[in-house]
């Protein structure tokens, strides 16, 4: 991260700071000694302070900023660090704070202290009294100076010019000069004999001589001398005036002076103590302040090395908590925090493998389902299972293609709602619910129905299923489609006694029949009229019974045998048309077809199919009684993909009863009076023998209808 | 308290008056101006005369009288002009004066501090009279002007606030009344 990146930078520029800050101050309090050498840098010490401080200023200001900014966002780990900070600066502000304002009031009260009254009084009055020295002396030599005046002689300049070097070695004066009222030097005389040019009054001097006529003054001729400097006006018609100058012994010169320093000084102090504090107060707010905001920086930049891992812990679990658990931490320390964050990827880590478990598991898991779906999907049996309530769960394409109902629609309702849905599957889909409700074990159950392509017979198996607490939570109900196989075992079944009688019951038939056509040979001449009369009968009785147990075991033998004896491609409706040429026309009967153009072909044996066809026409003549219609209806249709003949056969007979049309096409059975009940058993078995069905019309509520369907070329 | 409110108090009208310094500083009535400056040629020598408007303010007469020596700094120079490079400096001096308070003698002295001459006046008026006006003061040599040059002379009064007191400093920097130095004053140097 950034972090990491400018750490190094940070560290260093922040020691580098704090060391320019504290070289700065300890050179400013340096510089604030008059005598230090620093003094002359004091400005621009105080220049770089400045920028030190407004540098801090910036930085501080910036971190607060960006840690308003993130708390606004609510960033995470910006409460924690404000917190912080605030305590941070709380607990450095409050002893800083009391150490300013201490220091603040002793500062004031001490320098207050060096300054009193009678300080004050002593230093003014040690000044005055120098003065007065100096007065008094001034005086003196003034005094001195008029005598000298008095007692100079002013007839001629010449005169006056040579009085001069006594009145120095009389006076002890160090110079004296005497010059006219416009300045001009008359004689002049000078203990140190460098001197040529004696120093003469300016405008300030003239004005006092011309008011007062005297003139005595100290004046300073270099930094330790001192001179009194008195001028006299010797008065006269054209007066002249008479300068001595007397210096001021070394000594008392030297103290004046020293007074004069120590008072200077003691003023100039008195006079900056207010400077004096507010430059102190300022130094040390400057302190104050530097130091409270390089600590708040500090603050702002260890508390964000501390907070970094709780930031990046926290928005760790947000990312954890949100699902993404790829979260890897960098561990920047190997304290505390630094073991939460390993611990923190330890755990990322170990979500994130189980999470990876879960998922290969999952699609394992779901791979087998999918797996489990394909072999249900395309079992020839269908399979429903119900959950606790018996409602359906889930049910595969077997259901559908033998229930032609599309059962996964209904997933979610239970059978009986099914079966309002569906009134043709109305009993077998209420049979199995109640079973389904009942059954405490494992049930089996043969269920016929009729449905759109004729009587099917179901043979359903039901198996509740129990958790592993002995809890029912649903039921599987496995069902197939047996009508198929049943009727092969019916038809089985009556081939092998087909077979039989044939060879039973035929067989003592025709030595039945021989013998009593012999009887009647032999004993017809010997028997009287009436015996040979009875004799007759019986035997034309015994014969006629033979050949009708005769062909009725050629009928089962028709029944048993394979009929399918060679596959041609037959015109069905060519072949039906002249199957009805063969029946005469009666008054009462009408025959109607209904052909649809195209091809009708069908590949099979046309002795077989012929006799289909003789057989239902026989059949719905016979119903009809020779009075009514018989309607013939011929088309294409297609089913499961594949293209059909189908063949339909209507009467406006009596009709089938209910009861029966579930067994009409089984052997002997008849609604008949005569007939061998073979008819229909011998159609269907051909029909199948062709791979097509036959079926009652049910839907057909006048007389009787059998549809056909055969496989179209 | 008391103390730290002082202080923010100082510290506000500190910088409140370190940004209106320039407004105050024309505001105020003390200052140091150049009003006028003669040049001349004396045997050998380029000389000039100025006179100096000094109005010293209220707080600078008291720092004075109460022992603080004021400073200035007379700083000459003499550029030559040329088309087509930068100015040449054919001189760059400086004199600096000193006033300073005696309550001794009760006396202002002015010192030159360049060449170690002092005088002394009974009044401050005096002693600034001195500073105010420069009489025939050599300012260059003849022959370092050559003939048909350009040649720019400029002088500026410089107020010494480093020379004040350490105290006294940071008040110098932001109090207008101790802004006493003056502008550059230029003019032509003629043959």
């Amino acid at each position: 991260m950034a972090v990491k990146k400018i750490k190094l930078p940070t560290g260093l520029l922040a020691a580098a700071l704090f060391g320019l800050i504290l070289l700065s101050l300890q050179l400013m309090s340096t510089a604030a000694q008059e005598s230090s050498e620093l003094n002359a840098m004091s400005k621009w010490l105080l220049v770089i302070n400045g920028l030190g401080l407004v540098v801090l200023m910036i930085l501080v200001g910036a971190n607060i900023y960006s840690l308003a900014r993130q708390l606004k966002k609510r960033a995470a780990g910006s409460r924690l660090t404000t917190r912080m900070v605030a305590l941070f600066v709380l607990l450095s502000l409050a002893p800083a704070a009391i150490v300013f304002y201490f220091s603040m009031q002793f500062l004031h009260q001490g320098i207050d202290s060096w300054f009193n009254v009678e300080i004050d009084r002593a230093m003014e009055d040690s000044l005055e009294l120098s003065q007065s020295a100096l007065d008094q002396r001034m005086r003196w030599h003034l005094r001195q100076t008029q005598q000298l005046a008095e007692n100079i002689d002013t007839s001629s300049e010449v005169m006056a010019g040579l009085e001069m070097d006594n009145l120095l070695i009389m006076s002890g004066a160090s110079e004296v000069t005497l010059f006219s009222k416009t300045g001009r030097i008359i004689a002049s005389s000078s203990s140190t004999p460098g001197d040529i040019l004696p120093s003469l009054p300016d405008e300030n001097v003239w004005l006092q001589l011309r008011r007062s006529g005297d003139y005595v003054a100290l004046a300073p001729i270099s930094e330790k001398e001192l001179m009194i400097r008195a001028i006299t006006e010797i008065k006269g018609q054209d007066p002249l005036y008479l300068q001595t100058l007397y210096p001021v012994p070394v000594r008392v010169a030297d103290l004046a002076d020293s007074v004069e320093f120590a008072f200077i000084r003691y003023q100039e102090m008195n006079y900056l103590r207010n400077s004096l504090k507010m430059s102190f107060s300022l130094a040390l707010s400057l302190v104050l302040l530097m130091s409270l905001l390089a600590a708040i920086w500090v603050a702002f930049i260890s508390i964000r090395h501390i907070v970094a891992p709780v930031k990046a812990l926290v928005k760790g679990t947000k990312a954890v908590a949100s699902g993404l658990y790829d979260q890897q931490l960098p561990v920047l320390a190997h304290d505390d925090l630094g073991f939460l964050v390993e611990s923190f990827n330890d755990m990322t880590r170990r979500i994130g493998q189980a999470q990876n478990e879960i998922r290969q598991a999952g699609v394992e898991v779901e791979n087998q389902r999918a797996y489990l779906e394909t072999i249900l999907g395309n079992l020839t049996a269908g399979v429903i299972s119900f959950d606790a309530n018996n409602t359906i769960r889930t049910t595969n394409q077997a259901a559908y293609r033998i229930f032609h109902i599309h059962v996964s629609r209904f997933v979610g309702q239970t059978l009986l709602e099914l079966a309002g849905n569906n009134k043709e599957l109305a009993e077998p889909l209420k049979t199995i619910h109640r079973l389904l409700m009942n059954a405490d074990d494992i049930w089996q159950q043969r269920i016929a129905f009729l449905g759109p392509n004729g009587r099917r017979e179901l043979l359903c198996r039901g198996t509740p299923l129990f958790s592993q607490e002995g809890d029912r939570v649903g039921a599987i109900v496995v069902f197939d489609d047996v009508t198929d196989l049943m009727q092969a075992q019916k038809s089985a079944a009556w081939g092998e006694v087909a077979r039989r009688l044939a060879h039973e019951i035929k067989n003592p038939l025709t030595p039945i029949q021989l013998s009593a056509e012999r009887l009647q040979v032999k004993l017809g001449d010997k028997l009287s009229a009436s015996d040979a009369e009875i004799l007759q009968k019986s035997t034309r009785t015994i014969v006629k019974q033979v050949e009708a147990m005769k062909e009725m075991v050629d009928d089962f033998a028709q029944y048993a045998k394979p009929a399918k004896k060679q596959a041609n491609d037959l015109d069905l409706a060519a072949l039906v048309q002249e199957v009805l040429a063969l029946y005469p026309v009666k008054p009462g009967v009408k025959f109607k077809t209904e052909f649809e153009t195209g091809s009708l072909m069908i590949k099979g044996d046309p002795v077989s199919i012929r006799q289909v066809v003789h057989n239902l026409l026989i059949n719905a003549l016979e119903a009809i009684e020779d009075n009514g219609v018989i309607e013939i209806k011929m088309n294409r249709v297609q089913k499961n993909y594949t293209d059909f003949i189908e063949c339909a056969f209507y009467d406006n007979g009596p009709g089938i009863n209910e009861e029966h049309i579930e067994k009409i096409f089984e052997p002997y059975v008849t609604t008949k009076t005569k007939g061998t009940g073979l008819g229909l058993a011998i159609v269907k078995k051909i029909i199948e023998e062709h791979g097509g069905s036959i079926w009652v019309d049910t839907r057909r509520k006048i007389g009787a209808g059998f549809i056909i369907q055969l496989p179209a070329v | 308290m008391r103390v730290l409110l002082n202080i923010n108090r100082l510290l506000i009208l500190s910088a409140v008056l370190l940004m209106a310094a320039p407004v105050l500083l024309y505001a105020e009535d003390s200052g140091v101006a150049i009003t006028h400056v003669e040049s001349a040629t004396q045997d050998n020598d380029y000389v000039m005369s100025a006179d100096i408007d000094y109005q010293l303010s209220e707080k600078t007469v008291e720092a004075l009288n109460n022992g603080v020596s004021l400073f200035w700094t007379y700083q000459f120079k003499v550029q030559e002009q040329r088309d087509y490079l930068w100015n040449k400096t054919v001189l760059d001096k400086s004199v600096r004066y000193g006033v300073q308070y005696h309550a001794l003698l009760k006396l202002y002295r002015v010192s030159n501090i360049s060449n170690g001459t002092d005088e002394n006046f009974s009044t401050l008026e005096g002693a600034l009279d001195k500073l105010s006006t420069l009489r025939d003061y050599p300012l260059i040599e003849k022959d370092k002007i050559a003939d048909g040059n350009q040649y720019i002379a400029s002088m500026q009064i410089t107020f010494e606030r480093d020379a004040l007191p350490l105290p006294l400093r940071p008040v110098a920097y932001m109090n207008p009344q101790w802004y006493l130095s003056s502008d550059w004053y230029t003019w032509p140097l003629k043959k």
